[in-house]
């Protein structure tokens, strides 16, 4: 019927959304991976080869260094190498602490074998911190361990995707010298590296909640692999730990009894490995206080490493190495170096020697082999860095490419005088600088952005934003349906289609990067001269109606929603977002409360005020309710998960003296349940009083017993799934997450069959009398009697149909799909987050009921009453990002809450990373969804609200005068211009302006939603040199760009949800007209 | 025509009342100045500000008693019976209990708006009263209790003289103008600037003055703005 407006609303979000993307393409830029990969020449020590290690042989090498024929050089391999992955083993874990006098933290001392490794043989151990470049997410670092690059930051979000890795990393270098591997542990591991191994035991890495399976499969094939001799490198990855940080925390008895496990499992791997052997044991990253990782915190960042071997000690500190700290990335080369392996093409790292067992190489001092090592590396770092140079040109200062090439030849040359120790070690200690300033160069370099896509994303997303400001603000809800024709939506549908289709196939002729581009780029233009065709055309009346907007009007509103979007641009209001946004929400509600005191106080209480009238009148309830949703929003405070940057913030806090993570408060979790119960009794309640529970339409079937099924298996769920009973099978708390899944997808499922809550009294015949048994006859025979006295009254009662609900036909189905929807959230989000969703719905509904009452009473026609006021419209969007943070969540990239992934899902079913995005997706911007979902609300819930209390608009009528005599009908005719108290049947008689301006609704958040992201670029791109760019905007950014990809959809779904129920009401109607007909 | 419209009195009156407004503002930051140090401004007996507005609000409704007496001749009855009821203890105790219900209201939208539920009582108490004092208390010491409640929540009384309703009319600029400046001074309190005193309540202290300030400019313009269209008129004349 009116599926243009839909294709409309499609169209801008994908304009919105387009431009976007294009900005965070060019903003969070990956790095150029290059494919190539390394080679050497193996020096043997086995004679039969063809380069064997002869004192000929290292003579000509040492006669040039630099010469090809000694460049690209493989050392023999030193020894095996077994490598245990503990996940999350941050460095405290393995430091020991002489003297206890409390007693020991959980993690305290338990990794006991470690210390008396160190304290027996120094020189045969080493215990070292493991610096790990942030993003710390497992994936991540594991790309980091094995290329020895650094990690650029749009790689985090693809955790859940491992692709395979297609630059050139250590293993792949292994697998070419034909050293066989076993591999035993976390499944990412076979994710990126497929078939490189000889045996491989993955098992997934997927339930969090799960302790223990992983280590225990691990432990079975552990010692029979260990026994066997036909490997040379062994991985074996942990994950309780790292689970375990997850689940309970550090601080938890569990994680002490995990790390005693570890403890127990290195004894027995250094008892059983053999005297050749190397062992390396590290945490890929740390954790935070609360156990969670991802983020820069030194937390996150510190991991332990520790590496042992029983007979060869190992190189000291004499090539400069450092013996206290490791950077991950200098892993690469250190273990290339132990198994003789070309060091990876793409290496930014410097081998160690702390790591490297001293195994003497025929015909070489010590000093020449090392010498020899730290060449290699080195050449490899130069070739590298200045091929990438030379390929991404621009991408480096030319100047400080000059100095760094100077003196790299003048080390070329040093490199060739070196005979002794002394000069050695002088040498290394100026190499290992150079190096690093590489490095540091590239750190830089790589955080670095893409200015042209940067400018046209900002264009594409303000493009549309301002025209359809132009043409959908500023035209009358009545007249759209003039403005888009059908015809001509899909001729745009098409042109844009054929645009996208050029885009794709000429991008290159443009010149630009990829095909998404040339798309967009294309799509974008026409578009926006599609709107600015349209504005031109309808300037007439666009200039008419804008003429008629006060000038002044709405400032609070405009000044509030300004400070909204100013967020953005300091670092430390994004810091305190939280509170700023509460702080303005709080004033969007006092400042509704005190327009309705302006314009209803002077009407109530004419002359005199009178204390009794006023305790009595509606406006005391009304401001008695703003001040209770102001409350509501003060509650939340006590929701607020904080951030690093806030100082003294528990999540992140490195003294002790706070307890474990999400300590069992039971009281949290029972009063979550009783808020879920109070939350689905008082809706049933609501829609029990509109009518919309009688009957036996399918919907109000399901809306009679759904949602109490729902509050209960919310509340077990919640109950179990915290509670420290350990012998509930997960199976069980599981179905329960389950079975409201269904419900939703059965919501859904009856919401596009029959989406009615209404019922239709069939006709009674009058003129008989049905009594049942139990009744007396009596009364039936008087009420008989009675109406017959009155006569045609009761005959014109008998040709009207009586329809239950019909009144909030449109709310009530947009409300039980609400209440569906928002118990999947609440069962998705924590218990305490889930009180602060019912918190924000509540102060959603307060906001419904006073702009309600507000709009009836400012409003001169149907129109300007089904629209909303611009100050509610405000507090609506802003209380989707309040929920937010109400449901503690916060914009750091540390803070996602993963759990929400597992929520029914722990026993294995459906595994696909799709869902698990969706999951933790839903629960992260539950606000967002359930928000802009219902948020048709907004125009029918002011007709509700006086279908359900007509006398409402005898209080509010501008006559006041309004005695009993005359109509309820003809006040609100007189006061509005059409007759009220019709409910939200009047909707569906002026069904143009209705769904007109429901479009202009959408319309208006999409562009509240798109200038808000529209700020959020336009900082980030104001800030991209600022120290904080990687801390707070970028994830800030990140944030608000996923919540529009998120917004928009739901808006479009609220939509479609309205114009199914509106086309149900057409046939609802038409049939009873029929009936009435015949 | 505008010269019929244009009243002097009613234009000297208002012209006093603004550079009274000012002026308390004025010394309210030249004591400022003077102290330096402003983190005294939360605390009740150590800051000046508090009797300093107090101050400046009576002189402002003695002044629109003393333009009232001009007036005193065309009182209707209404207006007179008003007037003789202003010092009866019923009127006085009415309006001091509507100025502590009304700093308690304050109070309360102030914890509710985000300042500390414990503690930091006496800033609150504070601020709500400089709040109080900004809105509320101009109109009850001109009126009355119930007449302020009137004036706010009824439309016109009729007992309101001329003059009186000109003093209304700029104590409501004043009152606007002061809230907005208080909601609008915490602006400055998350940034990490570390200064002394961006603590609370000090920048809504500040933000409510210079609110009022503004306010009062803003009226200021416009009847500066009548004056002079009524001499460019009579010259033009």
């Amino acid at each position: 019927m009116n599926f243009t407006y839909l294709f409309v609303l499609i169209w801008l979000a994908y304009l919105v959304c387009s431009g976007v993307l294009l900005f965070s393409r060019g903003f969070l830029l990956a790095r150029v991976s290059k494919t190539e990969s390394s080679t050497c020449r193996r020096l043997s020590t086995n004679p039969n080869d063809e380069y064997v290690l002869s004192p000929e042989v290292v003579n000509e090498i040492f006669k040039d260094v630099n010469a090809s024929s000694s460049s690209n050089l493989c050392l023999p391999q030193k020894s095996k190498v077994i490598i245990l992955v503990i996940d999350a083993l941050k460095y405290e874990f393995g430091v020991y602490k002489d003297n206890l006098t409390e007693p020991p933290l959980p993690y305290e001392n338990k990794l006991k074998v470690l210390h008396e490794l160190l304290s027996e043989k120094p020189e045969h151990a080493r215990l070292m911190r493991f610096k790990a470049d942030p993003p710390t997410t497992t994936l991540q670092r594991l790309k980091g361990l094995t290329t020895g690059s650094l990690p650029t930051f749009i790689d985090i979000g693809s955790n859940f995707a491992s692709p395979e890795i297609n630059e050139d990393n250590v293993i792949d270098q292994i697998v070419k010298s034909e050293l066989p591997m076993v591999f035993l542990g976390d499944d990412t591991w076979t994710d990126l590296y497929p078939r490189r191994f000889k045996r491989a035991y993955a098992y997934p890495s997927f339930d969090i909640f799960d302790l223990d399976s992983v280590d225990q499969q691990i432990l079975k094939h552990l010692p029979k692999e260990l026994a066997s001799e036909d490997w040379q490198v062994l991985i074996a990855h942990f994950l309780g730990v790292d689970h375990c940080g997850h689940k309970h925390g550090p601080m938890h008895e569990e994680m002490a009894r995990k790390l005693g496990e570890m403890n127990d499992v290195i004894s027995s791997v250094v008892q059983q490995m053999d005297d050749a052997t190397t062992l390396l044991i590290m945490g890929d990253h740390g954790m935070t206080a609360s156990g969670d990782h991802g983020g820069d915190s030194d937390d996150e960042t510190n991991a332990l490493l520790f590496a042992y071997s029983k007979k060869n000690r190992f190189y000291g500190s004499d090539a400069g190495s450092d013996s206290e700290l490791l950077q991950q990335i200098d892993l690469v080369p250190t273990l290339a170096t132990i198994l003789g392996v070309p060091i990876p093409y793409s290496n930014l790292g410097l081998i160690n020697f702390n790591l490297i067992p001293d195994v003497p190489v025929p015909h070489l001092s010590k000093f020449q082999t090392l010498l020899l090592h730290v060449w290699q590396n080195a050449q490899q770092i130069y070739r590298y860095f200045f091929s990438y140079a030379l390929e991404n040109k621009r991408t480096f200062n030319v100047d400080e490419m000059d100095k760094l090439e100077t003196e790299f030849i003048l080390l070329t040359h040093r490199v060739q005088t070196i005979y002794n120790e002394a000069a050695f070690k002088s040498f290394v200690r100026d190499l290992n600088v150079h190096l690093r300033d590489i490095l540091n160069v590239c750190r830089e370099i790589w955080v670095r952005f893409d200015p042209t896509q940067m400018s046209q994303g900002l264009l594409f997303c303000f493009l549309p934003i301002f025209f359809a400001f132009l043409l959908i603000n500023n035209s009358r809800s009545a007249d759209y349906g003039k403005i888009f024709k059908a015809k001509e939506i899909s001729y745009i549908y098409l042109l844009n289609i054929a645009a996208g289709v050029f885009g794709y196939r000429y991008f290159k002729n443009f010149s630009f990067k990829t095909e998404e581009q040339g798309v967009i780029f294309f799509t974008s233009i026409l578009s926006a001269v599609i709107l600015a065709f349209y504005t031109l055309k309808h300037w007439t009346s666009i200039a008419n109606n804008w003429s008629s907007v006060k000038r002044f009007s709405h400032m609070p509103t405009r000044l509030i929603l300004f400070s909204s979007m100013a967020v953005y641009f300091s670092n430390s209001f994004v810091i305190q977002e939280a509170k700023i946004l509460s702080y303005l929400l709080g004033g969007i509600v006092l400042l509704l409360a005190y327009e309705l005191i302006q314009l209803s106080a002077r009407l109530d209480f004419k002359q005199k005020f009178k204390a009794p009238q006023f305790l009595r009148s509606t406006l005391l309830r009304l401001i008695l309710a703003s001040l209770l949703a102001v409350c509501f929003i003060r509650f939340a405070f006590t929701l607020f998960r904080c951030r690093e940057e806030q100082g003294n913030c528990t999540d992140f806090a490195t003294q002790q003296g706070f307890v474990t993570k999400k300590s069992g408060l039971s009281r949290v979790y029972i009063s979550a349940v009783v808020i879920i119960v109070i939350y689905t009794t008082l809706t049933r309640l609501y829609l029990r009083s509109c009518g919309n529970l009688t009957g036996n339409s399918p919907n109000v079937l399901l809306a009679r017993y759904g949602p109490t099924v729902a509050s209960i298996c919310a509340g077990g769920h919640i109950l179990l799934a915290n509670s420290s009973i350990k012998n509930v099978h997960r199976v069980h708390i599981d179905a329960m997450a389950l079975v409201i899944y269904a419900l939703l997808i059965v919501q859904i499922v009856i919401v596009s069959w029959s989406p009615l809550m209404t019922f239709v009294l069939p006709p009674r015949n009058p003129n008989v009398i049905s009594v049942n048994g139990k009744d007396s006859i009596v009364p039936e025979i008087f009420k008989k009697m009675k109406r017959m006295y009155e006569g045609d009254d009761a005959e014109r009662r008998h040709e009207i149909p009586v329809v239950y609900g019909l009144a909030t036909v449109y709310s009530s189905v947009i409300i039980t799909f609400g209440v569906f929807l928002s118990m999947v959230l609440i069962v998705l989000l924590e218990p305490r987050a889930a009180i602060g969703l019912v918190a924000s719905m509540a102060i959603g509904a307060i906001l419904l009921s006073v702009n309600g009452i507000l709009r009836y009473r400012t409003a001169t026609s149907f129109e300007s009453c089904v629209q909303p006021t611009f100050t509610a419209l405000v507090g609506w969007f802003l209380l989707a990002n309040f929920c937010f943070f109400a449901t503690s969540h916060q914009t750091t990239l540390s803070q996602i809450d993963w759990r929400a992934a597992f929520v029914g899902r722990t026993t294995g079913l459906g595994q696909s990373n799709v869902i698990s995005g969706a999951l933790v997706i839903l629960n992260t911007f539950c606000g967002h969804i359930f928000f802009f979902t219902v948020y048709a609300l907004l125009s029918t819930e002011t007709f509700s609200l006086f279908a359900l209390f007509p006398n409402l608009i005898r209080s509010n009528s501008r006559l006041g005068k309004g005695d009993s005599a005359t109509a309820l009908s003809d006040v609100a005719n007189e006061s509005v211009g059409f007759d009220m108290t019709r409910g939200e049947l009047s909707l569906y008689e002026y069904e143009d302006v209705f769904l007109g301006s429901n479009f202009k609704v959408a319309t208006q958040f999409i562009m509240l939603q798109g200038l808000k992201i529209f700020c959020s670029m336009l900082a980030c791109t104001i800030h991209c040199r600022h120290l904080m760019v990687w801390k707070i905007f970028a994830p800030r950014f990140i944030y608000e760009a996923l919540a529009t990809f998120v917004s928009l959809p739901s808006l479009i779904l609220g939509y479609l949800l309205l114009l199914r129920i509106h086309r149900a009401v057409d046939s609802l109607i038409k049939r009873i007209n029929k009936t009435k007909v015949n | 025509m505008v010269l019929s419209r244009f009243d002097q009195q009613k234009t000297k009156h208002q012209l006093f009342h603004v550079s009274l407004s000012l002026a308390t503002i004025l010394i309210c930051m030249a004591y400022m100045q003077y102290r330096r140090n402003w983190e005294h401004l939360g605390s009740f007996w150590d800051s000046l500000i508090v009797p300093i507005v107090f101050i400046g609000e009576l002189l402002k409704v003695l002044l629109a008693h003393f333009y009232g007496r001009i007036e005193d001749g065309v009182l209707t009855a209404k207006q007179r019976q008003k007037k003789a009821a202003y010092f009866t203890p019923r009127e006085i105790l009415g309006g001091l209990t509507l100025q502590f219900l009304c700093t308690l209201l304050y109070a309360f939208i102030c914890i509710i708006l985000g300042a500390p539920v414990l503690g930091n009582y006496e800033q609150t108490f504070v601020l709500s009263l400089l709040m109080t004092l900004l809105t509320v208390s101009p109109t009850v010491f001109l009126l009355g209790g119930g007449g302020a409640l009137q004036v706010c929540f009824c439309e016109k009384p009729e007992f309101v003289t001329k003059c009186e309703d000109t003093a209304l009319n700029l104590f409501k600029y004043n009152a606007l103008g002061g809230i907005l400046g208080a909601w609008a001074g915490s602006v400055v309190a998350p940034l990490d600037w570390g200064r002394d005193w961006q603590v609370y309540p000090i920048p809504n202290v500040i933000g409510a003055l210079l609110g009022s300030a503004l306010g009062n400019i803003y009226a200021c313009t416009h009847v500066l703005y009548a004056t002079v269209r009524m001499y460019m008129s009579k010259k033009r004349g």
